[in-house]
């Protein structure tokens, strides 16, 4: 469990500082575990719906990802906002939960969840968004293109593709609480 | 939308952020100095003032003021992260240190002036005073807050309020006349509970995230 701790701070750190492929490497090893937590949890929901607060849970850390502490430790930050986060998410799908801070450490240490489905709420929100910006969220998540790919094919600056991403993300946190919270 | 394809639209949008209450210290800072200020220019500084300074019974309305602003200051910066859980306890000392003025006032005043003294001249203006003066400094946090990710938006709002008023209520001693313990700690009390109880219920609504 250190190690991965050692190894997700690593990732982490190099995220925050601008590595895109640490962080990629560093959702991709948080994703499963989320997805055990969850799916632990939320069984009555159905997978589908389990993926969708996975990666409401992904989308919470990356908008907060900036309130971790390089030196402080990785595991408390990302249990709270997980805690926060599935709570939230449970809530607003009409149901309470509880999660006490041991049943993660338990999450944790068994083993992960299945493979992944898809989620049907995230593309959703992303139609709700303004068209160039669910054009962007499309174009680098699901056709894997690259900033600099997806501002030529919408003839945007690097940096402007990468103000509009960003402002998309924190718009489809706000349309979620809108239209579930 | 498959978790693998939200995750590579995510790592595209990795890039410098600033970080949690960055630069929040001098925010609030300007805040009070604003309050300070406007209790200067708009109400007056106390004739005595310094005077009333280093009159331990009044010195001690600010030195309380100022403790719970930085017990209150500490418990945001803990909370503005979400696995912060913020200690409470030291306000009890606080608490306990006003007791022990109100029970020095209560001895030190002669029991027919209780009454006359604990309502002061200037109740009002205090209930008024504090709280006008402390929305700057509450809306500056509340802003810090926001920033960062708490996971108890209740209570980080009340801290936020907390915070806010007790500046407040300093800046606003260095105008205000009534130096009984029976007074300020009733009035000053009351106006910065007021204060930490609307700040708490804004705190549950605009800190979700």
């Amino acid at each position: 469990m250190t190690d991965t701790q050692d190894e997700w701070e690593a990732l982490l750190r190099a995220a925050n500082a601008g590595d895109t492929r640490a962080y990629a490497a560093f959702l991709r090893k948080v994703a499963p575990v989320l997805r055990g937590i969850v799916r632990a949890r939320g069984r009555l929901l159905g997978e589908a719906a389990c993926e969708d607060v996975v990666q409401e849970v992904l989308l919470a850390i990356h908008l907060k990802r900036h309130t971790w502490l390089p030196d402080a430790p990785l595991r408390p930050w990302l249990y709270a906002i997980t805690r926060y986060k599935v709570v939230d998410a449970f809530r607003a799908r009409g149901r309470r939960i509880d999660l006490p801070i041991e049943d993660f450490s338990d999450t944790l240490a068994a083993e992960a969840g299945r493979d992944p489905t898809e989620g049907a709420d995230m593309l959703k929100m992303i139609s709700l968004l303004d068209a160039r910006s669910a054009e962007l969220v499309r174009r680098i998540g699901i056709e894997g293109a690259s900033v600099a790919e997806a501002g030529r094919h919408l003839t945007m600056s690097e940096g402007a593709v990468r103000v509009a991403l960003h402002r998309a993300f924190k718009q489809l946190a706000a349309l979620r609480e809108r239209h579930l919270g | 939308m498959k978790t693998e394809d939200l995750i590579n639209a995510l790592a595209a949008d990795v890039g410098p952020e600033q970080g949690v209450a960055y630069g929040l210290p001098w925010r609030l800072a300007g805040a009070f100095a604003l309050c300070v200020g406007a209790v200067g220019v708009g109400l007056g500084f106390r004739e005595d003032l310094g005077m009333a300074m280093i009159t331990p019974v009044s010195a001690l309305r600010i030195v309380l003021a100022l403790t719970l602003l930085g017990l209150g200051m500490q418990a945001v910066r803990y909370l503005v992260r979400p696995e912060g859980t913020g200690r409470l306890w030291p306000l009890w000392l606080v608490g306990g240190a006003a007791a022990g003025a109100v029970i020095w006032g209560l001895v030190t005043t002669p029991r027919a002036d209780w009454a006359a003294e604990a309502m002061g001249e200037t109740a009002l203006a205090c209930l008024v005073s504090i709280p006008a003066l402390s929305v700057l400094p509450v809306v500056v946090l509340m802003f810090a807050l926001r920033q960062g990710a708490t996971t108890r938006p209740v209570l980080a709002g009340a801290m936020a309020g907390l915070t806010g008023a007790a500046g407040a209520a300093a800046a606003y001693a260095l105008h205000c006349p009534d130096d009984n313990p029976l007074f300020y700690v009733s009035w000053y009390g009351l106006s910065i509970m007021l204060v930490v109880g609307v700040s708490a219920i804004v705190g549950g609504r605009v800190l979700r995230w």
